[in-house]
């Protein structure tokens, strides 16, 4: 058993007087790809953004990599999204008036230094080698998240938080999205990924199915 | 892995996220630096119109006389009714107009447009006639007949020491307002211009020879103007500074000095006692053209001399100045202001627009600081292309405004392109701090999805 990359401990988080998430316990391995499950509101998205430092538990602690995401100060908190985590949005979230290689060194700047061949390369690596200077606009959905793909991939991160990439995608590119995402977990990346997709759940490792803030199972997939 | 090409461009991501935002979004950006370039241009042109104005009404009024009266430090009180000086002509004290070149070299020299010194003597005019018949008055101590003869320059040329060439001065540069019928006098002849009233009074005419006596010595001028300044001029004789010395027998040498300076209006600063300022406020006050710290600057120039602002002058000139100059600021303020007003709402639509933008950027790792300079970045640059537009346009403005409203054309001034786009950064900032505030305090995860 490799060791946990992420231990999410008794996990609560209200908003107003709403909860949530109520007490949830998981840990996630080293290289392992996940599913996060459940219906509108489960706490799903929730659950991704306090992993990736964009909100706090209101108790509990999520420990990614060693950091104890809820307690970092706003700087340690900046640098952790920049260097641990790589994000992959339903919306895509790409800078409408930068092109597709610059919304890769965007990613590159908040980390370090911008490099445009390690960006372009990392454009090649997902099949977009020929669309480098690209508008957003000028890109079709399953294109605009590949581009998104190689900003979340660009800085190496150790932890790919994916809130339902596919969400807004027809069929063909569905499918190229999660060969990429196929591919980037043989490569040893360890990724979550918020779903409604059964289908896209059975290509996980294991399923974490969340239910009105609370964790109802979680199986493992017979591959 | 195919072969990859990308255009090598040195711009860092930070210049890019600017100029794409801008060449690549124009539309909302084009508001914000079209409000930027109107704020400015109207700024360039008052600013410009203001400068000029203050340089172009000091000219203007200096043809009303000069501001400064130089009188030596330990005279006698002038005994003057009328315009009739009685002092006796050995009485008081001289300065020697030998040293008048020396005022040339104060360090605001170039604001001295013009100096005449002048030596009043009491005399009586004995005759009158044309050419060589000479008609007597019948009682030469008639009151009617008693009168000062003013002995100045017309226009004469004094040498500046250190090789500073020569300045040519006189009541000419001092007085170019004074009307006369006929002509000056040539400053090295016998020549004098008559007051009106003298003239009036003594049915004199011009072209006609005058005999006058000052004590046992006697002269002869001819008449070639008359003149009228609604001053005690009126009531004299005006002629050559040198007939004047050889009537009273004081050579070389003169009484009052009246000096025209261009200055700039009094404010509360230049009011202080220099004594009671430090070094710094010394200097500041010494370097800046005050009717004061010139006075200063002539009475070190001219030792033994009291130098004494001539202060209904002085003081209305700086009113009329320092109103105008505040009109200029306040329609200066009132667009600047406007213009802020504009960017600030526009930068508000901006930032609401752009919620998402911001929202990913923190989320990919971006220090707040880094997110709002991008944002005051965008704004620099837009103050940058507008402040720039606003002076070509202002510089039009000024040039209209200058030819209609003062009948001159401003010069150009690039010392205030910078001073144009340090305003509009200021513009651009103030109207941003709201936005930027939001930008920097906006929370990633609620607008990441989409609340």
């Amino acid at each position: 058993m490799m060791a946990a990359l992420v231990q999410v401990e008794d996990i609560s988080k209200t908003f107003g007087g709403v909860r949530a998430l109520d007490r949830v316990t998981f840990e996630v391995c080293s290289g392992e790809w996940i599913a996060i499950m459940g219906p509108s509101g489960s706490g799903k998205t929730t659950l991704i953004n306090i992993l990736g430092g964009l909100d706090r538990p209101t108790s509990g602690r999520a420990i990614v990599d060693g950091l104890n995401v809820g307690t970092l100060g706003e700087r340690e908190l900046t640098r952790y999204r920049a260097e641990k985590i790589g994000f992959i949005f339903q919306h895509f979230y790409l800078v409408p008036y930068l092109s597709a290689v610059e919304n890769v060194m965007l990613a590159q700047y908040f980390h370090s230094i911008a490099d445009e061949a390690e960006a372009a390369g990392s454009l090649a690596r997902v099949g977009l080698g020929d669309r480098l200077h690209h508008l957003p606009s000028q890109l079709s959905g399953g294109e605009q998240q590949r581009v998104a793909l190689a900003r979340a991939l660009i800085n190496h991160p150790k932890l790919i938080l994916a809130d339902e990439p596919t969400g807004n995608l027809d069929e063909a590119n569905e499918q190229i999205v999660l060969e990429i995402l196929r591919e980037l977990h043989r490569s040893g990346h360890t990724i979550l990924l918020v779903t409604h997709s059964g289908e896209i759940g059975r290509m996980a490792d294991r399923r974490i199915e969340l239910a009105h803030g609370r964790l109802m199972h979680i199986v493992a997939n017979v591959t | 892995m195919p072969r990859v090409e990308f255009r090598s461009r040195p711009r860092t991501v930070f210049v890019r996220l600017i100029t794409d935002s801008f060449t690549r979004q124009p539309r909302r950006k084009l508001l914000t630096t079209v409000a930027l370039a109107l704020g400015t241009a109207i700024a360039t042109a008052t600013l410009t119109v203001a400068l000029d104005v203050g340089d172009r009404l000091a000219r203007e009024f200096r043809t009303l006389g000069a501001n400064l009266r130089v009188t030596p430090e330990a005279d006698t009180l002038p005994l003057e009714i009328g315009g009739v000086d009685y002092r006796p002509v050995d009485s008081g004290v001289f300065l020697s107009e030998a040293q008048l070149g020396e005022l040339k070299t104060i360090f605001w020299r170039n604001n001295v447009i013009g100096f005449a010194p002048f030596l009043d003597i009491p005399i009586v005019i004995t005759s009158v006639g044309n050419g060589d018949y000479l008609k007597s008055y019948p009682n030469p101590n008639d009151p009617a007949l008693r009168t000062t003869l003013i002995g100045t320059w017309y226009r004469h040329n004094v040498p500046v020491p250190n090789g500073g060439g020569v300045f040519s001065t006189g009541v000419a540069s001092t007085n170019p307002g004074w009307q006369i019928e006929g002509r000056w006098f040539s400053d090295d002849s016998a020549e004098a211009v008559l007051g009106s009233n003298l003239a009036h009074r003594g049915a004199i005419k011009t072209g006609q020879m005058l005999e006058i006596r000052a004590g046992d010595a006697r002269s002869q001028l001819i008449v070639t103007g008359i003149i009228s300044t609604g001053g005690p001029e009126d009531d004299a004789i005006i002629a050559p500074l040198v007939i004047a010395q050889r009537l009273s027998g004081k050579a070389g040498q003169y009484r009052q000095l009246l000096v025209s300076v261009l200055t700039k209006p009094e404010d509360a600063f230049s009011q202080r006692d220099p004594k009671s300022m430090n070094p710094a406020e010394f200097d500041r006050w010494y370097c800046s053209p005050y009717i004061s710290s010139i006075s200063r600057q002539i009475q070190e120039q001219l030792p033994g001399v009291t130098v004494r602002p001539i202060r209904q002058v002085a003081e209305g000139e700086g009113q009329i100045l320092s109103r105008v100059q505040a009109l200029m600021w306040l329609v200066t303020f009132a667009a600047l202001l406007a213009a802020a007003l504009a960017v600030a709402s526009t930068a508000g639509t901006t930032v609401l627009e752009r919620t998402a933008e911001v929202a990913l950027m923190k989320a990919l790792g971006a220090r707040r600081r880094l997110v709002g300079a991008f944002f005051l970045g965008e704004q620099w640059f837009m103050a940058i292309v507008g402040g720039l537009l606003g002076y070509v346009g202002g510089r039009g403005l000024a040039y209209t405004l200058g030819q209609h409203v003062f009948g001159v054309s401003p010069s150009t001034r690039l010392i205030l392109l910078p001073v144009i786009l340090g305003l509009a950064a200021a513009v651009a900032t103030a109207g941003s701090l709201l936005p930027l505030r939001r930008v920097m305090q906006l929370d990633p995860a609620p607008a990441l999805r989409g609340e």
